[in-house]
């Protein structure tokens, strides 16, 4: 079947595909990062930014208006969205919507308006746009849609299709553009998300079958906070049931595939693995005597455990309407208090990092950062926790700056003013170097002039082999990454700790403060900290529990 | 021509012997270590307070008793036929308020002056007192002179520590929230009352820019800009224990106030024994035009 025009009922179809494939393709994106560090998540920044979008579309029933489903791909994809790929995305959907949702149906030429007004938006978004990036995928699929109208292409299968193949050739070329893609040996993470986006898209078009229904418990609906935003997901196999078997049978290739066939019919969640002496089994079933029965065929059974997942998912519910119910309270209380003048946001991950940020007067910590970044909504959710007329944003990674600013652009009722931290180190300086008898616009001067004064290096490990700023990092390897690059790396930690502060100490530095992750105990953490003394003795050197994930030492040099 | 005594307290940083040379009067401030009263310049002297305090002796301030306070006066009026009194800021003892109600007794022959200064800006005020009665100006004239002249001053302090801070309780609210989690030097200020929180900073040079700052700004627009040298400010650093540091830091000053006078004295112990060892401050007082 070709198309001339696509109208409104098939444009969501073509989203929902779309989106449904960047899921699916989330975790491939999620390696493209070219820092080995393990946070790379475009894949899923993205998937979560177009799921807030397409869940939106799917509210909108059968049959939507042309610019119901454009306030639905635009605000959905706004307030969803995470990360600068996950920002630029929504931009993009917010210039293409645009100019599409005045017209009923789309042809060849609205569509290729619809682009350029979507590259224009984008590039606009973005302070310091990139070449070699989302941004130029997305440029070169206006530019050669542009081209095949003029040459008067209006078959849409034809058009997508071209448009589609010079996207993924302008992808591959990204490396060319970008020294540090070519290192690595990967294409742009974001401009790969766009295409799987526009790929699901044009399979759908060509009438492939795909599944469009958004499932509740997709990514979408997990919130970068806590559980707060629980939905209440169907339960279809009650019992979680483990145990492991000694085995007194054989258990070779042949009786393992029969064993999963069995757990299969009652369950599912299988996992089933043999170690020669012994059977590690897992199961979601309704009926765990089943389960059990089986496995004493082959032996005896050991560490049994069964639990009722529906009885937890209803506890997780009633504890999750409990906190709401509490805090709606607290909100129904609040509006008495005037607001206060000023009011101070941190997105940060962990406890002793969020104890920090409070001691020094920061209102509402964001838990987030490397793994989770939050969502605009987020942030806009935060905001209104916070009873003051303007609110300073500390987003303190790079990589959620973009969303904290979208926020800021959407926020009508409160001053919204981000701090473009890129670390915690950078983050406390600038609560520290707040002033309270100056104004709103000198402290945000102040604080941003300040900002650039402390130096963060963050250790953490390697995910897979690389080459980036020359140096050959193997997998598993720990790292020192510094605000402009690695600064060490290595096998061992404490060197590599010391590497990385000898990399940042200068000779006008005073103080050394070392925040230590979850994965250091406090024993270890306080060896470092004696011999980074040992090295620098004019220097004060400050030892925190952190307590963040990921990074088992943040070490900042002032 | 009325005769004028010019009396202030231990608190202006003015020594028994300064006082002498000036033609003023200090009365010492008491302090109470363990069981006895010591009297700041007389048996007392900054190594001595100092070693005690780091020793972890309690040591609590007092005001001079209204015995020492009048026996003074009375014998100074002896000679004199009136009295400029001149004690710390109300907002941080009640010395002014025991003199302001002793004085009644004594008609309009001692004034007491509530300026709320301390420290190097209080010893600014004693000089401006000597000054104005120089010019042959009462006692009522010169005390009302004073209080209006009060807030062009200014001092910020830069705190080594927020442990004796704490114990004192002679800081605002604001002040004494300031973290307790990281280690964090606390800028105050004082520009009339309390003490009160200005901001914070985690090094010395960041703290001694954060004041440096704060004094240019407060030069440039309440006192009249920086002037060629002299210049309209009168410059002053005090220090606790740290007299290398207020040197260093006096270089610094003059980089910004070039040709200006800058006196450095050490912070008198009654607002030490709150503050701590090694802290610094700037201060700033506007010269007064007759």
């Amino acid at each position: 079947m070709s198309y001339q025009v696509i109208d409104a009922k098939l444009l969501a179809k073509l989203f929902l595909a779309g989106s449904k494939n960047l899921e699916s393709k989330k975790e491939y994106i999620n390696e493209l990062n070219v820092f080995p560090v393990p946070d790379g998540d475009t894949g899923t920044n993205m998937t979560m930014t177009i799921m807030s979008a397409a869940k939106e579309v799917n509210e909108l029933g059968e049959n939507p208006s042309m610019e119901a489903l454009c306030k639905a791909i635009s605000s959905g994809s706004l307030r969803g969205a995470r990360g600068n790929s996950g920002v630029i995305l929504s931009q993009l959907f917010r210039g293409f919507t645009k100019v599409i949702k005045t017209y009923d149906s789309l042809n060849a030429c609205v569509l290729t308006e619809g682009f350029d007004k979507a590259v224009e938006t984008a590039y606009k978004a973005v302070m310091k746009p990139k070449e070699g990036t989302i941004l130029t995928v997305a440029k070169g699929i206006a530019d050669k849609a542009k081209e095949l109208s003029s040459e008067g292409v209006t078959d849409l299968e034809d058009f997508a299709g071209k448009v589609l193949e010079h996207g993924k050739y302008v992808l591959s070329q990204t490396p060319e553009l970008l020294p540090v893609l070519k290192q690595a040996g990967v294409v742009d993470s974001g401009g790969q998300g766009l295409i799987e986006v526009l790929s699901g898209a044009y399979d759908a078009l060509l009438g492939k079958e795909v599944d469009f229904s958004v499932a509740a418990e997709s990514s979408a609906d997990k919130p970068a906070t806590t559980q707060e935003n629980l939905v209440e997901i169907d339960v279809k196999y009650g019992y979680c049931t483990e145990y492991i078997i000694l085995l007194n049978k054989n258990f070779n290739v042949k009786t393992e595939m029969d064993f999963k066939a069995y757990l299969e019919s009652i369950g599912d969640s299988i996992v089933c693995v043999c170690d020669g002496e012994t059977v590690k089994i897992h199961v979601h079933t309704n009926d765990p005597g089943l389960a059990i029965q089986k496995g004493l065929k082959f032996g005896q059974l050991t560490n049994l455990k069964i639990d009722n997942m529906r009885l937890e998912q209803e506890e997780k519910l009633k504890k999750a309407a409990q906190k709401a119910e509490v805090q709606a309270a607290a909100v129904a209380e609040k509006p008495a208090e005037p607001p206060k003048k000023v009011g101070f946001i941190a997105i940060s991950a962990g406890e002793g990092l969020s104890e920090i940020f409070k001691s020094i007067g920061v209102d509402y910590v964001i838990e987030g950062g490397q793994t989770m970044n939050p969502s605009t909504a987020d942030i806009l959710d935060a905001v209104d926790k916070v009873n003051a007329e303007n609110v300073f944003v500390l987003p303190n990674n790079k990589n959620i700056i973009l969303a904290a600013r979208q926020a800021a652009e959407l926020m009508t009722d409160k001053n919204l003013l981000v701090i473009p931290t890129k670390t915690i180190p950078q983050g406390i300086t600038a609560v520290i170097n707040y002033m309270d008898g100056s104004s709103v616009d000198e402290n945000e001067e102040m604080m941003i002039s300040e900002i650039g004064k402390v130096k963060t290096g963050q250790i953490t490990y390697a995910v897979r082999d690389t080459v980036i700023d020359d140096k050959e990092i193997k997998k598993d390897d720990y790292m020192g990454v510094g605000d402009n690059g690695i600064l060490a790396n290595g096998t061992d930690l404490t060197e590599v700790v010391l590497n990385t502060v000898a990399a940042m100490v200068g000779s006008d530095s005073e103080l050394i403060s070392v925040y230590y992750g979850s994965d250091v105990t406090e024993e270890d953490a306080e060896k470092i900290r004696e011999k980074i003394a040992d090295a620098y003795p004019n220097l004060d050197v400050e030892l925190q529990n952190g307590g963040q994930p990921i990074y088992y030492y943040l070490v900042s040099v002032e | 021509m009325s005769k004028i005594a010019v009396v202030t307290d231990s608190n202006s940083g003015i020594t028994q012997k300064e006082a002498k040379e000036l033609g003023l009067y200090v009365l010492p401030m008491p302090f109470m270590i363990g069981d006895d009263t010591y009297y700041e310049d007389v048996n007392l002297t900054q190594e001595q307070f100092y070693e005690l305090l780091l020793g972890g002796e309690s040591i609590s301030t007092s005001q001079p008793s209204p015995e020492e306070v009048c026996k003074l006066w009375d014998s100074l009026l002896q000679e004199y036929d009136e009295i400029v009194h001149i004690p710390m800021s109300s907002g941080l003892s009640g010395s002014c308020q025991s003199a302001y109600f002793l004085a009644q007794e004594y008609d309009d022959k001692v004034q007491v002056v509530d300026n709320q200064r301390i420290s190097v800006t209080q010893r600014q005020s004693c000089l401006d007192a000597l000054e104005l009665v120089k010019q042959g100006k009462d006692a009522k004239y010169v005390k009302e002179f004073l209080e209006a002249d009060k807030f062009n001053s200014s001092i910020y302090i830069m705190l080594d520590t927020l442990q004796y801070l704490k114990k004192g309780g002679r800081i605002t609210p604001a002040a004494a929230a300031i973290g307790t989690l990281l280690k964090i030097k606390p800028v105050l200020q004082i520009q009339g009352e309390k003490l009160d929180a200005f901001s914070k900073a985690r090094t010395v040079s960041q703290g001694k820019s954060v004041m440096m700052n704060a004094i240019k700004n407060d030069v440039e627009t309440r006192f009249g800009g920086i002037l060629p040298a002299p210049g309209g400010v009168w410059l002053e650093i005090a220090h606790t224990q740290n007299l290398e540091a207020a040197m260093e830091l006096k270089e610094e000053l003059l980089q910004v106030f070039p040709g200006y006078d800058v006196y450095i004295a050490p912070l008198s112990l009654s607002v030490s024994c709150h503050i701590g060892p090694g802290a610094l401050a700037i201060a700033c007082c506007k010269k007064i035009s007759l």
